[in-house]
């Protein structure tokens, strides 16, 4: 656990020392949010619902993306001496919820500061959408340490990463919208149950496979 | 079948001694079941049923005249039974008082709506039965509908009970069922069902080849699974080919956002992103290790997508939503008869089919190396 902290930790200092990064990533939520504004000039319920989920897919791409790529060769063969690939791993999954996290929090207030909230029930939203942030970092780390070892990874990680996502995805809608109360549905825990078994599915086999397509 | 058959006389011209030629019995076996499945899936006919009705609504207290027409009946043939029914429910039935045949195909039938109703309601869903000799009885479902009397007659419930319905015997002869709506197109039952079955094995096994890659490092396996993937992705298209074709003639549109397209074109999406990122890998070792890894994740994954959540969300398509999947209604005893032979001949044909996929990589990989 210590070791793990301590990648997290390296991980956060490289970020943190190229500012652009980070607040590249708030400005994309930003401006991402303000584009969408401009165009639908008022957003109801079902709409903000719906808004929100397609900027936090583009921006989660955005930050995930560079998971793997942006260190150097060298690099990952002195992690690979130093550090089981599940230590590895865990530590990318840790630091990636933290930004989707983030993104989470700052597109929440910024929606909520130009569109208005229109929550029945926060408190569900809240949990869906850290569970949201858990499965999906889960998955798009996995997907990025896959596209990393082609070519065009960019590319790659959104090929492999959306339809995959889709599932999970749907899931949540449904439960965004039960916390938005747009839905006539009374019993979210089917969706919540099914929701987290996908996570722990995804997550399972993430973990399961990761320490095998790791070796090269 | 004609890829099969093709296949098959390509194998035969290929071969340098015909007269050695031989087929393992399951691949006959193959064969036999789907010529079976084509020309019994084509040729066997309907059950005589009733397409429309004119007009659709009908005041109670009035006297109204229907203008049937039949399909694949034959009203001519045998008029000494013919009688016409609407029924209410139960035995709950009013008789045709008369009766005006034009043609096979055509008839004119008079009733009387009695002014009075066994329950309220807003209006009343009336099934059509006409019965004759030749074809048992054609049924068409909320034929009419009956709008409520103006003025409540409560002498006139007695007609509706007056008489019995009797006389109803089932068509003699092999035939497929008469659906509303479904008509001929309840054929595409034995082609278009059968090639999900297939592509989920064959996705299947293609999994369970990575997962014995993933254990042994194979090169081998490592091309079965993707030759199992290719002829899936394959049958998978035709699935959905055939699934547009059937909804454009029933839900009136190619593609009508319903979740279980949109859930079998993201399947297909998953799997083709599996194909890209395979031609863009070089290095054959780490090309086959991604693979196995996606391969393994994305199967995982296709289990809630093609059966969990399509179940959880309305949908237009059986299975889903309520309706049933191959329920009793939709799929009587002669259907099974040629529908399960078209299960397990296309599953073998694309057993085949992927065999000889893995042939021919194994075969240009050889050249290669």
């Amino acid at each position: 656990m210590n070791r793990i902290w301590n990648l997290i930790a390296t991980e956060a200092r490289i970020e943190l020392r190229e500012r652009y990064a980070l607040t590249g990533i708030l400005l994309y939520v930003l401006s991402a949010s303000f584009i969408v504004f401009s165009i639908w000039r008022q957003l109801p319920p079902k709409e903000w619902g719906l808004t929100f989920w397609v900027i936090f897919l583009f921006c989660s791409l955005m930050a995930v993306l560079k998971t793997f790529g942006k260190e150097s060769e060298g690099r990952y063969f002195y992690y690979y001496t130093l550090y089981h690939p599940l230590e590895l791993f865990t530590a990318k999954v840790f630091y990636n919820l933290g930004l989707l996290l983030v993104i989470f929090f700052t597109l929440w207030l910024v929606l909520s500061v130009i569109a208005g909230n229109h929550f029945l029930r926060p408190g569900w939203f809240l949990v869906t959408g850290c569970m949201a942030c858990i499965g999906l970092s889960f998955l798009l780390t996995f997907i990025s340490s896959i596209a990393i070892k082609t070519q065009q990874n960019a590319s790659l990680t959104a090929i492999m990463a959306l339809p995959l996502m889709i599932p999970v995805l749907i899931n949540i809608l449904q439960l965004t919208a039960y916390g938005l109360g747009t839905t006539p549905d009374d019993n979210p825990w089917n969706e919540m149950m099914l929701l987290t078994s996908m996570i722990s599915l995804v997550s399972g086999m993430a973990l399961w496979l990761f320490p095998y397509l790791w070796r090269s | 079948m004609v890829v099969s058959v093709s296949l098959a006389l390509l194998m035969l011209s290929a071969t340098d001694r015909p007269t050695t030629f031989r087929l393992a019995v399951w691949k006959w076996g193959a064969i036999v079941l789907l010529l079976y499945v084509f020309i019994a899936g084509w040729i066997v006919p309907l059950h005589p049923g009733i397409i429309q009705v004119n007009p659709g609504t009908a005041s109670a207290g009035d006297t109204v005249t229907l203008e049937v027409k039949g399909y694949n009946t034959s009203f001519l043939r045998d008029t000494s039974q013919l009688s016409a029914w609407l029924r209410l429910s139960g035995d709950t039935v009013l008789k045709a008082g008369h009766i005006r045949v034009f043609d096979d195909r055509q008839l004119k039938a008079r009733f009387y709506i009695p002014a009075a109703f066994p329950f309220r309601s807003e209006a009343y869903p009336l099934t059509l039965i006409v019965v004759n000799g030749a074809d048992g009885a054609s049924v068409l479902p909320n034929a009419i509908f009956a709008s409520p009397a103006v003025r409540h007659q409560p002498e006139e419930m007695s007609l509706w009970t007056q008489h019995k319905l009797q006389g109803i015997q089932v068509k003699a002869g092999i035939q497929y069922p008469f659906r509303n709506i479904l008509a001929e197109t309840i054929r595409n039952t034995y082609f278009h069902v059968p090639m999900w079955f297939a592509m989920i094995l064959l996705f299947g096994v293609s999994a369970f080849y990575s997962l014995h890659y993933y254990r042994k490092g194979d090169m081998d396996l490592d091309r079965k699974s993707v030759a199992f993937i290719k002829v899936g992705l394959i049958f998978g298209l035709l699935g959905l080919l055939t699934g547009m074709i059937w909804a454009k003639n029933t839900w009136n549109a190619y593609w009508s956002w319903d979740v279980k397209q949109n859930m079998s074109a993201i399947a297909l999406l998953i799997y083709s992103a599996l194909m890209v990122m395979r031609s863009s890998v070089e290095d054959d070792l780490q090309k086959a290790r991604l693979t196995a890894g996606y391969n393994m994740f994305a199967f995982v994954l296709l289990i809630p997508l093609l059966f969990i959540i399509p179940r959880m969300t309305d949908s237009l398509h059986p299975g889903s939503g309520g309706n049933p999947a191959m329920g009793g209604e939709d799929l009587d005893h002669t259907m099974r008869l040629v529908f399960y032979p078209a299960v397990v001949g296309f599953i073998l044909l694309g057993l085949w089919i992927s065999q000889l996929v893995y042939r021919v990589d194994k075969l240009k990989g050889n050249t290669w190396s």
